[in-house]
């Protein structure tokens, strides 16, 4: 404490005669920080209408509005909705920045708006860039007009940041046995999360449901997810089951359309919704005492299923819960059809395969395995003593590629299937795969593991060959790089033209020719080579796994003239999935172009609607 | 220590230290008092606030007391700084319950906003009038059975919706 | 005389908020006064029960309109206790940072406010100035100007922009360098003295008793501050010191505003220096699942105005099951506040409240 003073004050006198501080608004104006929290910008191409920023909103200032201009693609997780705000509810927070998945939100360090039509706060923010009537270079920008209509360009404020969004963009990762030991044997890859890992992994749902519209069976993605963060597996299970009556075979090799819609993809990695509903699946170990369901009253009407695949099995079980009388015919000696014949046990173990199908049985489907269509019963019985037939046979023959000496290549699904059994084939030391799709990669790993419990510790190779280049290869990314971790050869954009044989007639190698393009301008699939550009690659065994087609040889030649076809050679089926024989219902890999199990799950899920209403009608 | 002393003067006293610097008390309704004024006379001098929490599904109101020493040298034998949460729990019908001005004249306005707040009478408190609100309200609006927006709703109509959500 | 009622407020040029005061007075002289609050009560308290925990952040700072800071501090710290969230080095020495600067703000705006009332205009508008260049850094920092939703659970929302600590320190020099000014023209002015000195006197015992914290109990001589009693965020990693004085009346507690003011820019000084490198956050769980263990908290801090405390119970849910802010001038506007206007002179009515540094929005919360 200085001296007191009654003139000390006087001092300040002299700030008379300096500058004033005071900004002359608006002649004068003040440039707000690079950080400032001011109106919404929203990227319109980067925004997928999600709606975490409506949800996030603490004053529920955000509301979502549909623009019909908007294409939505579902299968890519897009929606035709946009956040549309409400300034007189807005705080300004940046919550909604800090949450929106794909970034397209921010804040621009514009902050006024001057009107007389209090409508006009309510805004629907969109990029500057896309309209240059509202944002206005710095040079015509007049204070005068300030509104939401007239702001300044490039004026972008509070931004997201990675390292603040408040998800979670890592996902728990799955706990899997590396590539070296892995490939010695037929062990299953993954290992499955325990319920810490679920339960954190299940934590990152943001509760979008963006993948229940991808998903072709429309799964309750996010409710069955949000029970499993509950800690509650068997409430998760039962929602599971609305949808999906075979989790554990799903849970493992579902084509995940629902990740591929996930926002949290887009700056981070989707969450793992199929190892989710796998630990739901492992979790409980007796569905029938969890799952508490018994079979509809009894209507009296019967159904014959041709084919126990996915579609099949969860065809039964739709039409079980309803009541009817199911009876599943399958050659195989098992049920699971394509799915017990092609994913090797590394990816899914009969066992599995067993437990979904034992539950579907337990509800009092009849499983009639060893038993061919056409072979054991006739298919004009099963038209005549059942009420309904659906065909859900799948893609059960191999294509070949014809080209000369194919014949003595082995055919991927052949291979496949004896894999399955216990006479497994005898593999060589130099295996060359034709193929590049999810068919081949399992014929290669396969193989792989089969020369490393045959010829353990020899100087063994698989080696691929396909078409396509590296960026077109039809098989999941995920298989490719696991396989390429296990050691196999890829040799990608080569096509097969001779498989040369040895004076005694085997196989010793395959020459291939290098591929210039596979499709022609129109898309479709019309290979072409480089002349003279040739190569041999060396293989005492070749496997073609170039695609699979069905095998309709069990209907009589009178049916299979009454039954049309699309142009792309896929049964036709009305909406109720019924073909244009009466009484006859399809769905799965012979009816769609996407050719996968869940889908097959959807088709069978319409038609099994469909089947009721017919036999009810 | 303090727990030990805690332990061997009051009856039916539960202590929990879970947290750092934050040792929780729990008594019956009775002992509130008398453990008020022990810890005071130890040096527990000053009371942060008193507040209430509304346990519906036990049909119970619990009244906190929070209080350390000003200063940790006041209190003998003390080496870190404590924040003493002195809990009780009250029926939640006609909730009734004595001053503690007298110990803690502080003590006064968080009284008053419990009773305003929670509808839990002070017995012995000079001037238990409303402190915050203005209006007369059939249930404490702080209790957990107060629906706040409906309450909006009564008396202020409705909350609009974001504009433009109507107009469709 | 005649014993007279006399209502002051809630608007009055004498105070700043809506706060009004009843008063028995004989003349000039108070015989009685009895605070009413209740102007501002918006039910933080309430909403924030119907609110998830994370939109409950941008909201907390809104219960204090001067210093909103020590707002969202303490309920990241509660959030933080509640849920054992740890929080990285940096973002402790970001929070100080960020808190001594709040702090200087608002003691600028506290300096506005009490000179302003006393009828030095010219100081207040100096104090004015003097927090908008405070303004700036924040706006710079965090994006807004007056509320700053800045400190998070789990640490800061934003690590500092490009070339920030040197704006800092341009700042507070520009600041500091006018507290000749300040000096000479306010604190040394014999005038202030005469109208602060001996009035709105609270003694120790009295403050302790009536719950007061903070400049009121640290002008009678107590080094009472949470800064040091319980430190939190990197207060303990520089040595500074807490400004005290004995008198315990306006002029000292005046005094000790100015002084903590300079001490914080001290403090701003060291705390730059020893700053790590590092991260500013730990990520907090998906705000739309987050639930925090059952359990309760008491955690406080110190606030420009004393001792903040905050009071949350969680029942494992996704919203906070109670919250209690115990504001400093919730003691010190409703108990200290009618103690000393007694037998207080009308024309000091605002002398005291603001010299209390009564801020009426923390009051009604």
């Amino acid at each position: 404490m200085g001296k007191l003073s009654l003139l000390g004050p006087f001092s300040a006198i002299k700030f008379l005669f300096r500058k004033p501080k005071t900004l002359r608004f608006p002649f004068e104006q003040k440039e707000t920080a690079a950080r400032y929290r001011g109106f919404h910008l929203n990227d319109w191409d980067k925004c997928t209408g999600c709606g975490n920023c409506a949800d996030i909103c603490p004053n529920e200032a955000i509301i979502m509005e549909v623009h019909p201009e908007i294409k939505a693609v579902p299968e890519n997780g897009e929606k035709n909705e946009r956040p549309k705000l409400d300034y007189g509810r807005c705080c300004f927070c940046g919550l909604c920045v800090d949450i929106c998945p794909p970034g397209s939100l921010s804040l621009s360090r514009d902050y006024l708006h001057i009107h007389f039509d209090p409508d006009t706060f309510v805004f629907t923010p969109r990029d500057d860039n896309a309209d240059d009537k509202a944002f206005v270079p710095d040079e015509q920008y007049s204070i005068l007009k300030a509104s939401l209509s007239h702001r300044k360009r490039d004026y972008e404020g509070f931004s997201s940041d990675m390292d603040f969004a408040l998800f979670n963009p890592d996902r728990v990762e799955m706990p899997e046995i590396p590539p070296d030991e892995r490939k010695m044997s037929f062990i299953e890859q993954v290992t499955g999360y325990n319920q810490e890992e679920a339960v954190k992994e299940a934590q990152r749902c943001l509760e979008c449901r963006l993948c229940e519209e991808a998903c072709p069976a429309h799964l309750k993605i996010s409710d069955y997810i949000k029970a499993i963060y509950d800690g509650e597996p068997a409430e998760s299970l039962r929602i599971i089951y609305e949808d999906n009556p075979i989790p554990s075979i799903c849970g493992r090799i579902c084509m995940k359309h629902c990740e591929d819609a996930c926002s949290l993809r887009l700056r981070g990695e989707a969450l793992s919704i199929r190892w989710l509903k796998r630990y739901a699946a492992d979790t409980i170990k007796d569905f029938k005492e969890t799952l508490e369901q018994n079979p509809g009253s009894y209507t009296g009407k019967k159904v014959a299923v041709v084919g126990a695949g996915p579609g099949g099995l969860s065809l039964a079980y739709f039409l079980k819960l309803m009541g009817h009388d199911v009876v599943v015919f399958d050659e195989l000696s098992g049920g699971g059809g394509i799915v017990r014949v092609g994913p090797p046990r590394y990816r899914l173990p009969e066992e599995s395969i067993d437990k979904d199908v034992d539950y579907i049985a337990s509800l009092g489907v009849d499983f009639r395995f060893n038993t061919r269509i056409g072979r054991d019963v006739e298919f004009e019985k099963l038209m005549s003593e059942y009420d309904a037939v659906y065909i859900g046979i799948g893609n059960t023959v191999s294509r070949s590629t014809r080209v000369e000496n194919s014949e003595k290549c082995l055919l991927a699904l052949d291979y496949l299937e004896q894999n399955k059994t216990d006479r497994k084939n005898i593999v060589t030391e130099k295996i060359i795969v034709i193929g590049g799709g999810n068919v081949a990669m399992d014929v290669a790993r396969e193989s792989l593991r089969l020369q490393n419990i045959q010829h353990t510790g020899k100087n063994t190779v698989v080696s691929m060959v396909s078409l396509e280049d590296w960026d077109e290869l039809p098989a999941t990314q995920e298989e490719i790089d696991e396989a390429r971790d296990e050691g196999i050869v890829f040799n990608p954009a080569w096509g097969p033209k001779k498989v040369i044989l040895d004076d005694f007639g085997k196989v010793k190698g395959l020459l291939c020719m290098k591929v210039k393009s596979v499709f022609d301008e129109e898309g479709k699939f019309s290979p072409t080579f480089y002349e003279g550009r040739e190569m041999v690659i060396e293989g005492t065994m070749i496997v073609e796994a170039i695609g699979q087609g069905p095998d309709y040889s069990f209907i009589p030649k009178s049916l299979m003239e009454k039954i049309e076809f699309t142009v792309r050679r896929k049964l036709k089926v009305d909406e109720n999935g019924m073909t244009t024989l009466p009484g006859v219902f399809a769905g799965g890999d012979i009816v769609n172009i996407n050719m996968d199990a869940v889908t097959a799950i959807a088709d069978a899920k319409i038609a099994s609607e469909g089947i009721n209403s017919w036999m009810s009608r | 220590m303090l727990k030990q002393e805690l332990e061997t003067t009051f009856d039916n006293i539960t202590i929990r230290m879970e947290k750092k610097n934050q040792l929780e008390l729990s008594i019956t309704k009775d002992g509130i008092m008398s453990v008020l004024s022990f810890l005071k006379n130890k040096g527990y001098d000053h009371l942060h606030v008193i507040s209430c929490v509304d346990w519906i599904d036990d049909k119970q109101l619990e009244l906190v007391y929070i209080l350390s020493a000003y200063m940790k040298q006041d209190v003998p034998g003390e080496t870190e700084q404590l924040n003493i949460l002195l809990k009780t729990r009250i029926g939640r019908d006609d909730p009734k319950y004595i001053t503690s001005i007298a110990l803690f004249p502080a003590a006064e306005p968080y009284e008053r906003e419990i009773h305003e707040m929670f509808g839990v009478d002070f017995l012995g408190h000079p001037r238990l009038t409303p402190l915050l609100l203005e209006r007369d309200y059939d249930i404490p609006p702080f209790r957990k059975d107060f629906d706040t927006k409906q309450y909006v709703d009564d008396v202020f109509g409705s909350v609009p919706s974001v504009e433009g959500e109507d107009k469709n | 005389m005649r014993e007279l009622e006399l209502y002051y407020g809630p608007q009055h040029l004498g105070m700043v908020g809506n706060f009004s005061l009843t008063l028995q007075v004989e003349g000039d002289k108070i015989l009685k006064a009895s605070a009413n609050p209740g102007y501002l009560h918006r039910g933080f308290e309430k909403l924030m029960e119907k609110r998830s925990w994370i939109k409950n952040f941008p909201m907390v700072c809104r219960i204090n309109v001067i210093e909103p800071d020590s707002m969202e501090m303490i309920y990241s710290m509660g959030v933080e206790k509640l849920a054992g969230i740890e929080v990285p080095e940096r973002a402790h020495f970001i929070r100080s940072i960020f808190l001594e600067l709040a702090r200087v703000g608002s003691h600028l705006f506290g300096l506005w406010a009490y000179a302003n009332m006393l009828g030095f205009d010219t100081v207040a508008q100096w104090a004015m100035y003097h927090r908008d260049l405070v303004l700036d850094l924040f706006e710079e920092l965090t994006g807004g100007r007056v509320y700053h939703i800045y400190i998070w659970p789990g640490g800061v929302r934003r690590d500092f922009p490009e070339g920030f600590k040197d704006k800092i320190v341009k700042t507070l020099h520009t600041i500091g360098g006018c507290v000749p000014d300040y000096d000479s023209t306010f604190f040394n002015n014999r005038l202030f003295y005469e109208r602060a000195c001996n009035v709105g006197k609270v003694s120790r015992a009295e403050a302790m008793e009536m719950g007061g914290v903070g400049q009121v109990i640290r002008a009678t001589g107590m080094a009472y501050d949470i800064r040091k009693v319980e430190p939190y965020a990197a207060y303990d990693r520089v040595p500074w010191n807490v400004p005290t004085r004995k008198e315990g009346d306006a002029f000292s507690r005046i005094w000790i505003v100015r002084d903590e003011m300079i001490e914080s820019v001290h403090m701003i000084f060291k705390l730059l220096d020893e700053m790590p490198e590092g991260n500013v956050y730990n990520r907090i769980p998906n705000p739309f699942k987050w639930r925090i263990p059952e359990g309760e908290a008491y955690v406080r801090c110190e606030s420009s105005r004393g001792e903040l405390g905050l009071y949350m119970v969680s029942d494992g849910g996704k919203e906070p099951y109670r919250a209690h802010f115990r504001t400093p001038s919730y003691s010190h506007g409703l108990t200290v506040l009618e103690k000393a206007l007694e037998g207080a002179n009308i024309s000091d009515v605002g002398n005291i409240m603001m010299s209390l540094y009564v801020v009426a929005p923390e009051i009604d919360r």
